[in-house]
């Protein structure tokens, strides 16, 4: 480990060297021009779902020649497909497909905040992610006219010309919590809990809080830093609701999201949630990405976002109160697929989180918290070290986003579609227009 | 200096009447002395290297013709820019070696492949099959090397990114546990505020006392052994056990504060006898249970039989004798003989994929018997055990919640001890493990002592999640487990195609 160790900002030269290797090398693969690695790839995260992410973040089209829909997790969305028309009853391609979303829907006086795609950014922090990540991931919801979470590790000022597009997190540690970045957040989200480490708070280990972020966070450089869990001002509903309006005095105008994972009575948590005055109600399922988790805790506490959705949406309904409440689903939300099946199961719209990552290539070898090596992720894209983060340039991730989310979208409208549907909000719910692959792969 | 008032409340405070004649600071001596005695319990881990390190995750090849000329290149593409020419793919050291890519550290490779996407030429990462192929299909590879961490660091394993596997079962996979979003005790208490307890009790408590009219104890009194950690270390096989083991299973089992199963014959010729040891007793020799009558406080007979429990209760009244039932066809009816019988400990032995004779997971087979204890009224006067299944640190918990009191370890405590194993992993007995060589005994204790502490820290961030301050709590507790073909039924059942148990 190198805790503390200075390393240089590199030359441009390098810089120049090793982002072209990279990038040549990302869309070698992805096209085919050299053999699959061996070596990537799992049962979430296939080695064609994370190529077909390159291919799309490099073309912004879905290729035609690798699964680029589903895992092999033997489950869930990867056992879930559409039951499309017959061809002749697809929807033309002239027709417009509307892949807007409402983030309002209690009929209050706030803002009608609408992006054109049921996406937005899930929280990353400053931190477990760069800055030039972060600032990639607020300018391509800027660009798409939708949003992205700070995640709990502050508002760098960079963010603040992009500010309309930027969700503010507050959760438990109230790492970077400040008025002013309450005041000028269009959605405030409150993170109650993180599907990858349900009950367990945050943990940025002291590897990853150098100078910079430990400023950020008002802490230490190089001590580990722990969100408790709980909020230790909420015990109760109604302990919640006062949250809700703390914040409401603060910026009168925000939207609320609350993000809570995935236990065996979320379907009460979402109710309350929405009493309490929440616009959002976020689940983030056990699948969910992380920065740094312990190993036992995913998968294994509270469970998949496939399961939870259809569960806390039909209760919503059952309450009366479905159509004043926003469900947006996350972790393990992996392609435009997943989406449309996360919106079919019950889901109003989706959060990405390692997509993005994946899109500005990230292979998933889980070093995110450090590594061995102690200084983050290689690829330059879940660390702050002065050298590894300049290997992600912010020009070159933004137009990766774009591209991915171009793909995206089309993709969805694709579906949609071959459904006979020209608007996502008429997919919510429709278990009935998907199918259960069982015993086939 | 200004004596204590005698004052009732201050007695009361520190203990009696002559603490009323103590003068402040031999009040605040003796205060701090009281305050300083108090020990909360903890593991102490600490780093114990490999002895024989499992192979590598991956193989690293690189073409040297294609690195010579890409170094070339580079040494006129870059000229006098010597950071860019002897720059590196790699933040893990690979390459840093003395001759470079030229001979690549492969035991460094973490599997990030940034070398591979950006020299596709020349550079190819791989699995490494010796790797892939250790253990069998239940404790895999990914298993035994997540286990070999714990004993090397004594740690929780954290690590970046989402889970990588199987969306649901078999085996445990099928369960998962549930958490508190709001109403719980605060994760302080995993980082030292708040105690978590994980002790559980091993005998038989009764469902009630009586008192006489002076307020001396008249009915029975519990008979019970406390643990500081809901696992107990059990015998391996006696084709893998020697006197050597038995010593290292005693002497870890004693510093964390558990028991150590070990056959009575070992027990008696290493002379182990001790507090922490339970000496395992062939039913066809019950009465060497007067072996053992001082410093143990329990034993167990390798198998069921009515008569000789008897004849071993008799001889040893004041021993917790636990008997072993292993899971073939109509255990339930040994299991109702043994509880009629006054058996307060029964300890399970399923295969070591966790399997009955029958095939039955016991997962279920562990709650059908919690459920017939309950049924009957005296679920709290027998302790129940099991051998078999429990392999990671997330079965710990799930095994708890399905009804047992303790689980009992073998294989994974071998794992620890960097142990090669092959043969039948499923079978208890007709295995073999071939240990490193040259271990120091001190070596092997602590990565014992390394694993308990990672199992027992693992434990207390599921019950941290849960809201639950006790890991006896936990026992039985189903409503805090959630499995996941239940889920997809109440998910899924509208979906066509869908069929209830299909992956069962």
């Amino acid at each position: 480990m190198t805790i503390g160790k200075k390393h240089v900002k590199p030359s441009k030269s390098l810089i120049h060297k090793t982002t072209h290797l990279m990038h040549d090398g990302m869309d070698g693969h992805a096209f085919g021009d050299f053999e699959m690695p061996p070596a990537l790839g799992d049962a979430r995260w296939t080695d064609e779902l994370i190529l077909s992410t390159w291919y799309m973040s490099a073309t912004g089209k879905v290729p035609d020649d690798m699964n680029y829909k589903t895992g092999d997790s033997d489950g869930g969305f990867d056992k879930l497909d559409f039951k499309y028309l017959e061809e002749k009853e697809w929807l033309s391609q002239d027709n417009d497909i509307d892949t807007s979303i409402q983030l309002n829907r209690r009929g209050d006086e706030r803002a009608k905040l609408a992006p054109p795609i049921p996406i937005y950014g899930g929280g990353m922090s400053y931190g477990s992610v760069s800055v030039n990540v972060m600032l990639a991931r607020a300018h391509n919801a800027k660009n798409w006219g939708t949003y992205m979470s700070t995640g709990e590790g502050g508002y760098p000022e960079e963010l603040y010309d992009l500010k309309d597009h930027v969700i503010t997190q507050v959760a438990t540690g109230y790492f970077g919590v400040e008025e002013r970045s309450i005041q000028v957040a269009p959605i405030v989200e409150f993170k109650y809990a993180q599907g990858a480490k349900p009950g367990l708070g945050g943990h940025l280990l002291a590897s990853k809080a150098g100078e910079e972020v430990a400023k950020m966070r008002g802490s230490v450089p190089f001590v580990s830093l722990f969100s408790p869990f709980p909020f230790h001002s909420t015990y109760s509903v109604e302990d919640h609701s006062k949250h809700i309006d703390w914040i409401q005095t603060i910026n009168p105008d925000a939207l609320i999201s609350v993000k809570v994972s995935t236990p065996h009575d979320v379907d009460m948590v979402a109710v309350g949630s929405h009493y309490a005055g929440a616009h959002i109600i976020h689940l983030d399922g056990g699948f969910g990405g992380t920065g740094a988790a312990p190993e036992i805790a995913k998968k294994n506490i509270a469970m998949p976002i496939e399961l939870a959705i259809p569960k806390v949406h039909k209760f919503l309904i059952k309450e009366g109160i479905r159509d004043k409440v926003t469900l947006i689903a996350s972790g393990g939300i992996r392609t435009p697929d997943d989406i449309a099946k996360a919106i079919a199961l019950g889901a109003d719209g989706t959060v990405l989180g390692t997509s993005d990552l994946v899109a500005m290539g990230c292979t998933r070898c889980s070093n995110c918290e450090g590594g061995p090596s102690g200084r983050g992720c290689p690829w330059g894209l879940t660390t702050t070290d002065v050298e590894l983060q300049e290997w992600v340039q912010l020009e070159w991730a933004v137009k990766r986003l774009d591209n991915y989310y171009t793909a995206v979208q089309w993709r969805l409208q694709d579906i949609l579609r071959k459904l006979g549907l020209s608007d996502v909000k008429e997919l919510v719910g429709r278990t009935d227009l998907l199918r259960y692959m069982a015993g086939e792969k | 200096m200004q004596l204590l008032n005698k004052s009732n409340e201050m007695s009361d405070m520190v203990g009696g009447v002559e603490s009323s004649r103590m003068t402040m600071a031999e009040f605040a001596k003796r205060s701090r002395e009281r305050a300083d005695s108090y020990h909360r319990y903890q593991i102490d881990a600490k780093e114990t290297v490999d002895r024989q390190a499992l192979p590598n995750r991956f193989i690293v090849k690189v073409g040297k013709i294609g690195l010579a000329k890409l170094i070339a290149k580079e040494f006129i593409q870059y000229w006098g820019e010597w950071d860019v020419v002897f720059s590196r793919p790699c933040t893990y050291g690979v390459f840093s070696g003395p001759v470079g890519g030229f001979s690549p550290r492969p035991e460094l490779c973490v599997g990030c492949l940034r070398c591979t996407v950006q020299h596709p030429d020349f550079v190819k990462v791989e699995h490494n099959p010796a790797r892939v192929e250790l253990g069998d299909k239940y404790l895999n590879s990914s298993i035994i090397s997540t286990i070999d961490e714990e004993a090397r660091k004594g740690t929780v394993p954290v690590r970046g990114q989402g889970y990588r596997g199987r969306f649901g079962g078999p085996g445990w996979d099928e369960m998962f546990t549930d958490m508190s979003e709001i109403v719980r005790p605060s994760r302080d208490g995993i980082h030292g505020r708040e105690l978590i307890s994980t002790v559980v009790d091993i005998g038989s408590k009764p469902m009630s006392l009586k008192f006489d009219d002076d307020g001396k104890l008249v009915s029975e009194a519990p008979k019970m052994i406390s643990i500081q950690v809901p696992f107990i270390f059990d015998s391996p096989p006696s084709g893998i056990l020697t006197s050597r083991l038995a010593k290292i299973w005693k002497e870890a089992a004693e510093q964390i504060d558990t028991l150590a199963m070990l056959p009575a014959e070992m027990v008696l010729s290493n002379n182990l006898a001790s507090e922490s040891v339970v000496p395992i007793i062939s039913v066809d020799s019950t009465t060497r249970v007067d072996d053992f009558q001082s410093g143990t406080r329990m034993v167990e007979l390798d198998r069921w039989d009515a008569m000789r429990f008897a004849t071993a209760s008799d001889i040893a009244s004041d021993l917790i004798i636990g008997v072993r039932l292993p899971f073939k066809p109509g255990w339930q009816q040994h299991f109702e003989e043994m509880v009629d019988a006054g058996v307060t400990v029964i300890h399970f032995v399923a295969d070591n994929h966790g399997n009955g004779d029958d095939g039955r997971f016991i997962m279920d087979m562990l709650l059908e018997a919690h459920n017939m204890l309950i049924d009957a009224g005296v679920r709290d006067k027998i302790t129940l055990l099991n051998s078999g299944g429990v392999v990671a640190a997330d079965h710990l918990p799930k095994a708890i919640i399905c009804g047992l009191d303790a689980v009992c370890l073998d294989q994974p405590l071998l794992v620890a001890m960097q142990a090669r194993l092959s043969g039948d992993l499923s079978s208890r007995g007709n295995y073999q493990a071939k240990m490193p060589r040259k271990y120091k005994d001190d070596w092997a204790i602590q990565r014992l002592v390394n694993l308990s502490c990672s199992w027992r820290d693992q434990m207390l961030e599921i019950l941290g999640a849960m809201g639950i301050r006790e890991v006896r709590r936990l026992r039985g507790e189903v409503g805090r487990a959630m499995w996941c073909s239940r889920l997809e039924e109440e998910a899924f059942s509208e979906i066509e195609g869908f069929m209830a148990g299909e992956k069962l």
